[in-house]
């Protein structure tokens, strides 16, 4: 593969350009997209940088041609991407729910805006819900959620070989701050630090001579019968249950002793990490809990951080209204930790407001 | 050359095929396999069929193939076409998912001269889902959804497919539309759509007149007489745009 | 008290560069300069791309500080969500301002094409179109890089080496991304009129190249981009 970053080095950069590059460096092939505000930069940057390593690019007419192209491009054998934001998000449900049924690993990056509807172009933790269960399958996908450009770039090399691995879409979930914030971060040719990437195959155009070396390859994402749906369910079904323990990735600090525990994802946790050492600073033992993958979620961890800690409260907060809290409740069914949330729809939610929490409800 | 009743690029385990008696289906796919065979390109296409009556080809052919979504065929097959220029791609669809739920990714694959080949059955009507009233519905035509006949002060006339096509298309494109009443003719316009592709012309496009007696309601002679009689005039048969010479009309 | 020519004439500075080179920085630190000198100023926003992810957060701060600062507020947005390429009538007439006009221009693929939508640019003789370079991007981290870069830009006259890394500027980041700015103005032939340092870092040891210094109060940070 083309080392297109060469010597490793530090940059500095939006989050819709460190994407942009990290596909680069991930070696994908070619990108489907439609504009959207937040993630405009990168469509913008792919096409600067496409032609000169042989990539390809289409700007489709809607999200919807965009999903399905993508799905093309991926059954076809190539490392295939897109790119969107919130109503993107909710007409690309119908191709991500293709690419769910017949185990398409498809890449999107999704940065998150404010909603329902068009909302505001500029930052929410509202695509949770719509990003981990869209559609009308079972969740059958994979989802990072970033908090940094470092890791937008890292997961998004990560994504691309979960992807191809596993064969279960993934979702790289920033939001508009991650998009457009500036920060530095290190770029590098995943070769550079000993990261395999995955090849990919396709799924139709096999090659050789059909009816000699093989026979057809017929793709089916629709059944006649109901016992053919559910048994081809219950089997993705155990098959990603079975992965998930491989693929589930998630960050816990000082939950040792904690009394509260903060639990947040993508750029909320930056603030908790703040919170909760300027907490623990004035003597109040606080925990942090952040979920990096939000499916499959890390339920085992979670619940054994509130077992080891003995907390008494969890304190989940994010830029919505309890979509992050919907999944833990959903995964820690049964835990007896009281819950406190703080709810900021659409609003970015900063250390002073964790700690103003933490202590009216202490 | 020997005729063989069934083309090579036919998938036997998937045949006799499922489609009702006397639709037009099966005389468009064996078109569809002899052009196929004859232009030995069987290891190179990739079929994708749409929603609706289209699936029951979805494992028709020995090449191959992909079910999408309704609607979704056209950008399938572009992706594909986008991401392996050598393979042939050849979406296969109703006049519901291309005119109507699919329309913006026929109108805008078009415009870009998409190198893939779009064959869209019209047969006036939703048949899968129980004879509903489709863009194609003639005027006066009875269906479901129009159970007094179609009325166009409410509902529009006929979506003219290839005439709008042609429009929108730049000269190396392959627009027409066919008969399942002239064979040869629809072998003559699915072979050229497909060699229209394969020198990397453009958008090639055919649209298929077709029948449903099912859900016509007709036997034998009537829905013929609806084809010739009725859906022929309405739609006029022939090569709209070709860069192949003189069309024939 | 006597006025020669060059006080007496208007500034008029277009700032171009890619995100995160440091544009806006530029701007507002050229534009503050001139306002402590007592002189009114102007600041123009003309991000087209995204315009209300630049100077909008801060606009208020800076118009305390005594700029007049053409910029899309929160009332000019209400209701437009996407945006995009929005320009808004004061910033087109911008140069009817009386004073010294600051242009921060957004990124793009125009580059200094841009400027064609203030009127009367092309009847300005003292502007000024400043590209501002920072050698820790990704598009402009080696020489061959900033020379395609500056030449696709159109016209410009000037350079401003800020090679920075945000919170995570040393002076070794500085003088080793300035190092391959300077080559690229040597062959390009184009004056570089500072190296611009942050503030915090003023009594490290930066290679200046002989150039003359600026130093830089950060800005941007408040405005979360």
């Amino acid at each position: 593969m083309e080392r297109v970053i060469g010597e490793s080095k530090k940059s500095f950069m939006t989050g819709n350009e460190a994407a942009a590059w990290a596909c680069l460096a991930a070696g994908a092939d070619i990108m489907f997209g439609y504009p959207i505000t937040p993630q405009n930069e990168i469509m913008h940057y792919w096409t600067r940088m496409a032609p000169k390593y042989g990539k390809g690019f289409l700007q489709t007419e809607d999200e919807l041609s965009a999903g399905f192209t993508v799905c093309g491009g991926v059954q076809s054998g190539k490392k295939a991407f897109t790119a969107t934001a919130g109503p993107g998000n909710v007409l690309m449900q119908e191709p991500f729910g293709m690419a769910e049924a017949m185990r398409l690993p498809l890449l999107a990056i999704i940065q998150q805006r404010g909603g329902p509807s068009s909302g505001t172009v500029v930052y929410s933790q509202q695509e949770v819900s719509l990003t981990t269960y869209g559609g009308n399958g079972e969740g059958h996908r994979i989802v990072y959620s970033t908090s940094t450009h470092q890791e937008i770039f890292d997961y998004i090399i990560k994504g691309f070989n979960t992807a191809w691995k596993f064969r279960f879409p993934v979702f790289i979930l920033g939001d508009g701050y991650q998009a457009k914030m500036r920060e530095p971060l290190e770029m590098y040719d995943p070769e550079s630090r000993g990261i395999k990437m995955e090849e990919a195959y396709p799924l139709i155009g096999l090659g050789g001579k059909i009816g000699q070396d093989r026979g057809p390859s017929h793709l089916c994402n629709i059944y006649s019968l109901e016992e053919e749906l559910y048994e081809v369910i219950t089997k993705v079904q155990a098959e990603y249950d079975a992965l998930a323990p491989q693929i589930t990735e998630y960050d816990e600090k000082f939950c040792e002793d904690a009394d509260i525990i903060l639990v947040t994802h993508g750029v909320v946790s930056r603030a908790a990490d703040d919170a909760v050492k300027a907490l623990r600073a004035q003597g109040i033992k606080a925990g942090y809990f952040r979920p990096i993958t939000l499916r499959p979620f890390p339920q085992q961890e979670l619940r054994a951080a509130i077992a080891k800690s003995g907390a008494k409260k969890l304190l989940i907060a994010e830029s919505a209204i309890g979509q992050l809290e919907r999944l833990v409740k959903q995964e820690i069914y049964g835990e007896t930790v009281k819950i406190e949330t703080l709810f900021m729809p659409g609003v970015g939610i900063i250390e002073s407001d964790l700690i103003d929490k933490v202590k009216s409800v202490l | 050359m020997a005729v063989q009743a069934i083309p090579k690029s036919w998938y036997l385990p998937s045949k006799p095929h499922k489609f009702c008696p006397g639709c037009g289906h099966g005389i468009v796919l064996k078109a569809l396999g002899e052009v196929i065979d004859e232009l030995e390109i069987q290891d190179q296409v990739i079929f994708g069929c749409d929603i609706g009556c289209s699936l029951l080809s979805w494992n028709f052919f020995a090449c191959d193939s992909t079910q999408t979504h309704h609607g979704r065929t056209t950008p399938v097959m572009v992706g594909i076409k986008r991401s392996r220029p050598e393979l042939v791609c050849v979406g296969y669809m109703g006049d519901g998912g291309g005119y109507s739920i699919g329309s913006q990714h026929l109108l805008n694959s078009a415009v870009r001269n998409e190198k893939v080949t779009l064959i869209l059955v019209n047969n006036t009507n939703y048949g899968m889902t129980g004879g509903q009233m489709a863009p194609t519905t003639l005027p006066g035509q009875k269906t479901e959804t129009s159970p007094y006949g179609r009325d166009p002060e409410l509902t529009g006339y006929p979506t003219m497919g290839p005439e709008f096509i042609a429009q929108l298309t730049p000269d190396s494109a392959y627009v027409a539309r066919a008969t399942v009443s002239k064979y040869k003719q629809l072998k003559k316009y699915i072979k050229s759509a497909l060699r229209n592709q394969m020198e990397g012309n453009g958008f090639s496009f055919v649209e298929v007149l077709s029948t449903c007696p099912t859900n016509w309601r007709t036997n034998a002679q009537q829905t013929w007489n609806f084809l010739e009689d009725e859906m022929e005039k309405y739609f006029p048969v022939g090569e709209l745009k070709t860069p192949f010479g003189k069309g024939d009309k | 008290m006597i006025f020669t020519f060059e006080e007496n004439s208007r500034i008029v500075e277009a700032y171009i560069g890619e995100y995160a080179s440091g544009k806006s920085e530029m701007a507002i630190n050229r534009a503050l300069e001139l306002s402590n000198q007592g002189r009114r100023v102007t600041l123009v926003d003309l991000d087209t791309v995204e315009p209300f992810y630049t100077l909008r957060p801060i606009k208020n701060q800076l118009e305390k500080l005594n700029l007049n600062v053409i910029s899309s507020s929160r009332e000019d947005s209400f209701g437009l969500g996407e945006t995009g390429a929005m320009l808004i009538p004061r910033a087109r007439w911008a140069l009817r301002n009386e004073g010294d006009i600051i242009l921060d221009i957004g990124y793009g693929v125009f580059g200094a094409q841009t400027l064609n939508l203030v009127e009367d640019i092309d009847q300005t003789p003292e502007l000024k179109v400043i590209a501002v370079l920072n050698a820790s991007r990704p598009m402009t981290n080696s020489l061959d890089r900033i020379l395609e870069y500056v030449e696709g830009l159109g016209r410009v006259d000037a350079i401003v080496a800020n090679t920075h890394m945000g919170d995570e500027t040393t002076p070794e980041i500085i003088s080793a991304g300035n190092e391959i700015i300077v080559e690229a103005a040597r062959i390009l032939q184009l004056p570089i009129i500072y190296v611009a340092i942050v503030e915090e870092l003023k009594d490290s040891n930066v290679n200046n190249f002989g150039l003359p210094v600026k130093y830089i109060k950060r800005h941007m940070p408040a405005a979360m981009w």
